[in-house]
């Protein structure tokens, strides 16, 4: 009797307990769902436009009116979803922020009678009516208070989690119960199989969780460092100046923008729209507000003055091709695995410093050829508290 | 071997405290872990609710954005400011009796920082606890924002006018208006009040210093013709008497005294003589506990003692001895040395009694100490205040002859011996102004608040001494709507200035004429701007005149009978100005080891025979005072510290302790700090807690100090040190010894430098963002200062020997930390450090528990933003101090003294990009950079020619616990005593 109710019973409860299991990582998987991100809150006054005024405008935005349309529409150069490539072009939404607040005729001039080479070049065509335009007007000014519309959930690592999951509820249950494929070691692997893959997508999100390789924010203005450090050649120590003798690099103050831009007023590919920014900040005193890019935690302190100024590190070693980007984005993972392998490597300059003249000992290994070159492991450059202080 | 104790329980059974002690600390622990012993015991429901939550939690936290961060540029960067690094710009500090030029470290336009001037030949680059705290008071949430009236917000604008067409009034009236300020030092403020006080008529300016030194000032009246405090030359002299003053706490110029003082004292490059140092007080005080005799007397028995003192010299030089009352105690030894080290001693006192002070001038006179030891050329002028001219300035107002008030830095309501009578009497005036920065007692009282610029965000001068002369200048713009006093005063006179150029031109007509060096103007000041001081030498006309002394010896009374009461002021609070400032509210008073309260410090015999123990409650006078049982008290005394009790302070300073200025008594017009007859008795069954912290971190009661008599050392210098010798020849390890390579930092503390002052605490809490628990966790054994002054009592408990000792990480070359941490958090560097990385302790405290230094600090809690510890660094404001270049420590994590390693990469990263060896004496920690004893020198020992390498190879030079071949970096010098009379 035993032999045949214990086996039942331990089924039962496998299942329930298996059941239990999965429900509770569904749960946990919808959790990261849940989180979404609300966007930025941006107020506006507005003169309560009807809703047919601010469809109308739209469709004449997105190109939809007038219906014999020989112009390009404005949301093919003024998009309105975030690039992941550079844009030159004033997006939808930073025209609608910058003309919120001013009249129906600034704006038309801006469309209609623009100055600067680019603008004039794409706004040549341009034909639309003064009425069409005050629509048009009427949904940038609702766009900046509602805000640019919110963007499709992409297809991430998550989904591919979730599928994984829902093919393990499937070859758990043909194993328990339906038993449709013939061979139980297949559904064995294909179970071993997603739950490894699962594994090792967790493993990774955990390394990489705190770091933020590839980080590339939106910025207030599109600057591009290609532009300047490589088109034009600007040595990166004349806008970072500080690099060589301070911990930070420093962002350049806006008056040194100014150095050039008092006269480059206008860019080949931006117009005058983006410069505009830069001469506005230092017309109305106040500084444009960047987003960080390279963040290193609280807990480390990281000095430029001792690997540009001291140990004469190239930029480009840590920071990447920056002479390319359009976008700056952070090239290396900045994580603590990868200073420590660098001062492994590195040989340090140890003959022309006077400063190591007291290494003593280390000097006698090199005339004696104990050691062949010093590295800055040897100084210590990986002691915990030559960053963590 | 001589016994050491830290406490009366130690002494009686040291057992029974150790037990007790490690009970204690077990309690401590457990109930963090239970909290309610009522809660069930936690049930496998919990563990699954626990363990889902976290998932659920870290689930959540892993897929949220990271945060973003903006990075906003400067405008125009202004040619000094480099974002990451520090300016330091010389300023300086006076308030209260202490005046220290200092210098200012700025971190983008935040002074986080005080260090000490070198170039001043007052505080010589020392500085001390309350400096040192000052730049916290600058972040005080406390502070005015902006002018207000009758507590409502007012523009400068309509307070200028409304005040003006007041004081026109009072003009044309000529009714009486009073300008009431502590001493005020600085020539180019008096100059601005001598322009007020001339064009508004019937004007009086009046100085008040809460503790004053009226009765010296008089008596040198007397003396010398003039209202003066001499110049005292510890550094020249090789017999210190002191009878109740204090100079290395709190009295007068207290840094400078201290400098010079350990000057005499130092024995180090064979250096083989020392100034002795006698001390008469009835509490313990700093300098009592420092000299090398000390006599417990009643505060009245001074006068005795000093008139058999006079009489003694006078006799032996031939002189008239005065007749007058008996002294209780035999002199004739201290009268013997005096007489041999003729103009080479000092006597001073701390009474305010004119009649005594008359009698120690004559003493100084008698060995001809004026001029030698004593100088008259540079006189101290940082207490101006007589006591008779505040007295008469309230019974002016009470007959309503006063009609307007000014007050500037001074609190009368709550300082005054008749604080609510001065309260009652404001709030009838018809203008009441105060200048205050804070609220206080006085400003509830006053109609207009216009608050006075932080002395950080002002521009002023300072004479400390005559001749002597250092500016201030702001370091940050004013962070709230304030204006210094001086340009409210002018321009209610019709004068409308900023302030620099005032004091710019007033340079250019006085000070600048003192010298001949510099032709230019601008660059006169430039220079002294920079450097923070101008001095100049004075000639004295000044001669004794033994007036008076006749009359004063007759005046001297016999020592009264029964408990006498001794007021004085603390280390940390000082008069009680500051009573705000968390930072030296939790710095333990560096005898009594008590944070955040004051109490009356009774005998050891006085407990025992009326069985009162430590936090028992007595009533002195009808005010409830916990008792402390102090060895070193002198019979039938009680001693208890001002400026505590204050009742508009802020969230930090209100009703903390008791105000003890309603008991400061009055006798011949001026104050006197101390109650005859005090009626005392014990309130039954009431405790009250107190943070006591004496025998917290106990070494488990193993020889930590080593010290010695001046003759030993003579004859031979390892005295005092033999255990070193034989701990070395005894020492094995099974360890290998670590390498160092480029440098290999340590620290040398010459104990007999060290006067346990308390600077060097603060100024490693300044520099080390270490935060403020509170009095409770205090209870709790868990105070976070990094560095510690152990205070140690060694033969009789009625009169006690006292050693300190600064005890901060040793950084061991073989440290028994490193090894037992899971999870090498706490490595050892290249360069002999024994590091922390915050960031990898995950708190398991094994490395605390292998210390057998103590001296690594958990935090138990979140100290930082975090309502629950509402001190500095709950609020934006407050949190403006911390050092950008030192991590902020979260909950759970070990931390410790790194030997200020952000200040060693630093000058490290200086130097290699100057491409140049490190200077010797470049680096300094932040305890040894201002300390005002110099007992702290910091340095590299690898390099054989450094000072610290020299101090290393001194006899006297030892390891604390050195039998455990710890191999510590931090060396210690054995205290010498100078005691053979």
């Amino acid at each position: 009797m035993r032999n045949v109710i214990l086996p039942g019973r331990y089924t039962l409860l496998l299942k329930l307990y298996i059941a239990r299991v999965l429900v509770f990582i569904l749960l946990i998987s919808g959790i990261p769902l849940m989180a979404i991100s609300s966007n930025e809150d941006v107020k506006a006054v507005k003169e309560n436009p009807s809703h047919n005024d601010l469809q109308r405008g739209e469709r004449f935005f997105k190109g939809l009116l007038p219906k014999d349309r020989t112009f390009e529409s404005c949301v093919s150069c003024h998009i309105l979803s975030k690039p992941d490539t550079m844009n030159w072009n004033p997006s939808a939404m930073d025209i609608a922020l910058k003309y919120v607040g001013k009249d129906f005729a600034d704006f038309q001039t801006a469309v209609m009678q623009p100055s600067g080479k680019k603008i004039e070049a794409s706004h040549k065509d341009f034909k639309i009516e003064d009425e069409d335009l005050k629509k048009v007007k009427m949904y940038l000014d609702e766009l900046a208070s509602t805000g640019p519309p919110a963007a499709g959930p992409t297809i991430n690592q998550l989904a591919n989690f979730v599928l994984l999951i829902v093919l393990m509820i499937l070859a758990l249950l043909d194993l328990i119960f339906f038993h449709k494929i013939k061979y139980r070691l297949i559904t064995v692997l294909i179970l071993m199989g997603s739950l490894g893959f699962q594994v090792k997508m967790i493993t990774e999100a955990a390394i990489g969780l705190g770091r933020s390789k590839d980080y590339a924010p939106d910025q207030p203005i599109k600057f591009s460092h290609k532009v300047h450090a490589g088109d034009n050649r600007i040595d990166c120590k004349y806008c970072h100046h500080t690099a060589e003798f301070s911990k930070s690099a420093g962002i350049p103050a806006m008056e040194l923008c100014m150095n050039c831009h008092a006269l480059v007023r206008e860019g080949s590919r931006s117009g005058k729209f983006e410069i505009a920014k830069v001469l506005e900040a230092n017309e109305t005193k106040k500084p444009v507000v960047w987003v960080r890019v390279h963040n290193l935690p609280d807990y480390v302190f990281f000095s430029h003055a001792q690997h540009v100024g001291i140990a004469k590190v190239d930029c480009n070693k840590c920071h990447g091709p920056v002479k390319e980007m359009d976008i700056m984005r952070q090239h290396s993972d900045l994580s603590m695995g990868w200073c420590i392998n660098c001062h492994r490597e590195t040989k340090v300059n140890f003959k022309d410093n006077a400063y190591y003249d007291s290494y003593l000992k280390l000097h006698d290994q090199l005339k004696s050829g104990k050691l062949d070159t010093v590295r800055a492991v040897n100084i210590g450059a990986n002691d915990c508290a030559r960053c963590h202080y | 071997m001589k016994t050491y104790w830290r406490s009366i329980e130690e002494l009686n059974n040291p057992k029974e405290l150790r037990r007790e002690e490690v009970r204690e600390e077990a309690k401590q622990k457990s109930m963090l872990l239970k909290g309610d012993q009522e809660l069930n015991a936690s049930s496998r429901r919990d563990f699954l609710k626990t363990f889902g939550f976290s998932i659920a939690a870290a689930s959540i936290i892993a897929s949220c954005k990271r945060p973003v961060d903006k990075a906003i540029p400067y405008l125009m960067k202004p040619d000094e400011v480099t974002p990451g690094i520090a300016d330091y710009y010389s300023t300086s500090y006076f308030e209260g009796n202490e005046y220290g030029s200092i210098l200012v470290k700025v971190r983008d336009g935040r002074p986080i920082k005080i260090e000490g001037n070198t170039i001043s030949s007052v505080s010589q680059g020392g500085t001390s606890a309350r400096i040192q705290a000052s730049v916290l008071n600058l972040y005080d949430d406390a502070r005015y924002t902006g002018p207000s009236k009758k507590g409502n917000k007012i523009t400068w604008e309509d307070a200028d006018k409304e005040i003006k067409l007041l004081l026109d009034s009072m003009h044309s009236n000529r009714d009486k208006v009073v300008l009431l300020t502590s001493t005020i030092i600085s020539p180019s403020t008096h100059e601005a009040i001598r322009e007020f006080v001339e064009k508004q008529a019937n004007t009086e300016w009046i100085q008040y210093d809460p503790v004053s030194a009226s009765g010296l000032l008089q008596a040198n009246q007397v003396s010398f013709g003039a209202k003066i405090i001499p110049d005292y030359r510890f550094e020249k002299a090789k017999v210190v008497v002191s009878f109740g003053a204090d100079f290395l706490g709190t009295w007068l110029s207290t840094v400078e005294y201290t400098k010079s003082y350990t000057a005499g004292r130092q024995l180090q490059d064979g250096r083989k003589e020392m100034l002795r140092h006698y001390q008469f007080e009835s509490g313990m005080s700093l300098s009592g506990s420092n000299a090398d005799v000390r006599f417990p007397i009643k505060p009245s028995e001074e006068g005795a003692i000093l008139l058999a003192l006079y009489n003694a010299i006078a006799k032996a030089k031939g002189g008239m001895v005065l007749p007058g009352v008996q002294s209780s105690i035999d002199i004739s030894d201290l009268a013997k040395d005096l007489l041999e080290n003729e103009k080479q001693s000092i006597v001073i006192s701390g009474s305010n009694d004119v009649n005594i002070q008359l009698l120690v001038n004559g003493i100084n006179q008698l060995l001809g100490n004026y001029g030698q030891t004593i100088r008259l050329e540079n006189p101290l002028l940082i207490k101006q205040g007589i006591d008779q001219d505040i007295d008469r300035l309230l019974s002016e107002m009470k007959s309503g002859k006063v009609k307007a008030l000014f007050v500037w830095n001074a609190n009368p309501v709550y300082d005054h011996p008749k604080g609510n009578k001065f309260g009652a009497e404001i709030r009838k005036l018809g203008l009441s102004v105060s200048f205050s920065e804070y609220p206080d007692e006085t400003t509830a009282a006053c109609q207009y608040i216009l608050p006075e610029s932080n002395y950080l965000e002002s521009w002023n001068d300072f004479e400390p001494k005559a001749g002597i002369f250092s500016l201030a200048q702001p370091v940050i713009a004013p962070i709230f709507d304030s204006r210094q006093p001086q340009v409210s005063l002018l321009k209610w006179v019709g004068k409308e200035i900023n302030y620099r150029d005032y004091l710019q031109n007033y340079w250019k007509e006085n000070q600048f004429h003192q010298q001949k060096e510099i032709s230019d103007f601008k660059q006169f000041w430039n220079m002294k701007l920079q450097g923070g001081v101008f001095e100049t030498q004075l000639e004295s006309k000044l001669n004794y005149s033994p007036d008076g002394i006749k009359q004063a010896a007759s005046r001297i009374k016999s020592a009264g009978s029964g408990i006498e009461m001794a007021l004085y002021e603390s280390i940390a609070i000082g008069n009680g100005k500051y009573a705000n400032n968390p930072w030296l509210q939790e710095l333990p008073d560096p005898v009594a080891k008590i944070s955040w309260d004051n109490f009356a410090a009774v005998p050891v015999a006085y407990a025992e025979a009326n069985g009162l123990k430590n936090e028992d409650v007595i009533r002195v006078n009808g005010m409830e005072l916990p008792v402390f049982v102090q060895p070193g008290q002198a019979k039938d005394t009680i001693s208890v510290a001002l400026g505590y009790g204050r009742e508009i302070a802020g969230k930090v300073g209100d009703h903390t302790g008791k105000n003890l200025y309603p008991f400061v008594g009055e006798e011949d017009g001026n104050r006197k700090y101390f109650i005859s007859a005090a009626k005392v008795d014990k309130v039954p069954d009431k405790t009250y807690n107190l943070a006591i912290s004496q025998t917290h971190y106990s070494m488990e009661g193993r020889s930590i100090v080593s010290e010695t008599t001046l003759n030993e050392y003579i004859k031979n210098p390892v005295s005092g040190n033999e255990r070193e010798v034989e701990d070395l020849a005894k020492a094995v390890t099974l360890y290998k010894e670590p390498v160092y390579n480029g440098h290999h930092w340590g620290m040398a503390i010459d104990l007999n430098s060290c006067t346990g002052c308390g600077n060097c605490a603060i100024a490693c809490q300044a520099e080390n963002n270490i935060q403020v628990i509170g009095k409770e966790q205090v209870r709790n054994r868990r105070i976070m200062h990094w560095l510690r002054i152990d205070r140690y009592y060694s033969e009789n408990p009625e009169n006690p020997k006292v050693s300190f000792q600064p005890v901060m990480c040793q950084h061991c070359g073989n440290a028994p930390c490193e090894n037992v941490c899971p999870v090498e958090a706490t490595p050892h560097s290249e360069e002999g450090l024994n590091q922390i990385a915050y960031n990898r302790c995950v708190g398991t405290k094994y490395c605390m528990n292998n210390c057998p230094y103590r001296v690594r600090r958990f935090n138990w809690f979140q100290y930082v933003k975090n309502e629950k510890f509402d001190f500095a660094s709950n609020s934006d404001l407050g949190r403006m101090v911390l050092n950008p270049d030192v991590t902020v420590r979260s909950r759970g994590v070990v931390e410790k003294c790194s030997m200020c390693v952000q200040r060693i990469q630093e000058k490290k990263q200086l130097a290699k990009l100057e491409g140049r060896p490190i200077a010797e004496g470049e680096i300094k920690t932040a305890c040894a950079q201002s300390c005002p004893g110099n007992a702290i020198v910091f340095g590299d020992l690898l390099n054989p020619e450094s000072r610290i390498s020299k101090l290393f190879k001194d006899k006297r030079n030892y390891h604390l616990l050195e039998e455990l071949h710890t191999l510590p970096s931090v060396g210690y010098l054995t205290k010498v005593r100078n005691t053979n009379a």
